[in-house]
């Protein structure tokens, strides 16, 4: 009967050996997971200690679900990196310097696309084969010439003056004003940069520029 | 005396099978959130299905996501 319960002591101590093992690896585990996520690590390490204590089971359980549907640190972290620069792709840690502006291409490819000014019964497209071209209420006679009939538009009414990739555009003096973007352009301005403008109206004529 | 062998032979089977669906459901408590872990670390979910194995499947499931780099980022290590 000795030799049983002494046995049984034996067994019942290998297990506890056991366990204490698997105790300790489980808390060690669970400090790397919760740290991995952004967590201090000793709550993964309460978590699993829990176990051990009167309260059973439940409360570890419980806090698993938590943990696995809570938002976690490395989540904020991540979307923080992603909003101010592009993240990294997938894989690897976040980085933990300062996200840098990617470098100039190394050379300016030179925009070689046409012009087109659209708007009502008119449509104008003309590209960089000649330096000036004039708008005009008149049927076209020269090459240069882009023909918006309509009343209200002198004859001529404006210059466009194509440099590179850039139109310009000069008022004649015609009594029907010349607008950029709604602004008035007047012959003593000069030519005035349009490349970015959106609408140009000669006369009562309103025009959509765009690149063709 | 067979009636009543038969009687054993089925009331223990459906102890294990009783077993074996009580099992599957204390199990699923456990698959469920280790799933969303496992995908949300960038592992497949499947990988908690090792929770099936019995006393060192949840041990696997630990140390894979404890020593191994996580596909979807970890927290940066001086925030730890």
């Amino acid at each position: 009967m000795g030799a049983e319960i002494a046995a049984l002591m034996g067994l019942f101590g290998l297990g506890s050996a056991f366990a204490l093992v698997g105790l300790v690896l489980g808390a060690w585990m669970a400090w790397r997971i919760v740290e991995k996520a952004g967590l201090p690590g000793w709550t993964g390490l309460v978590a699993i200690l829990l176990t051990v204590t009167g309260i059973g089971s439940i409360v570890p359980l419980i806090l698993l679900w938590v943990f696995a549907f809570m938002r976690w640190p490395r989540d904020d972290q991540a979307s923080a990196t992603a909003s101010g620069a592009a993240s990294p792709a997938s894989g690897g840690p976040a980085p933990s310097s300062p996200p840098r502006a990617l470098a100039p291409p190394p050379m300016k490819l030179a925009d070689r696309r046409g012009w087109q000014l659209a708007g009502g019964a008119v449509s104008l497209t003309f590209d960089g084969s000649l330096p000036a071209y004039l708008l005009t209420g008149a049927p076209a006679a020269q090459a240069g010439d882009l023909s918006v009939p309509d009343p209200s538009v002198g004859q001529p009414h404006a210059r466009l003056l194509i440099a590179g990739s850039r139109l310009g555009l000069e008022d004649l003096g015609s009594p029907g004003g010349t607008f950029i973007d709604g602004a008035r352009l007047l012959p003593e301005h000069g030519p005035r940069d349009i490349s970015a403008a959106r609408a140009i109206r000669v006369g009562s004529v309103e025009l959509a520029l765009s690149r063709a | 005396m067979e009636n009543l062998l038969a009687w054993i032979i089925g009331l223990g089977t459906l102890f294990v099978l009783l077993s074996l669906i009580i099992y599957m459901l204390l199990a699923l408590v456990l698959i469920v959130p280790t799933w969303r872990i496992c995908a949300r670390a960038g592992f497949s979910g499947a990988l908690s299905l090792f929770l099936l194995v019995p006393l060192i499947g949840p041990f696997i499931v630990m140390a894979v996501l404890a020593f191994s780099t996580w596909p979807a980022g970890e927290a940066p290590s001086g925030r730890r």
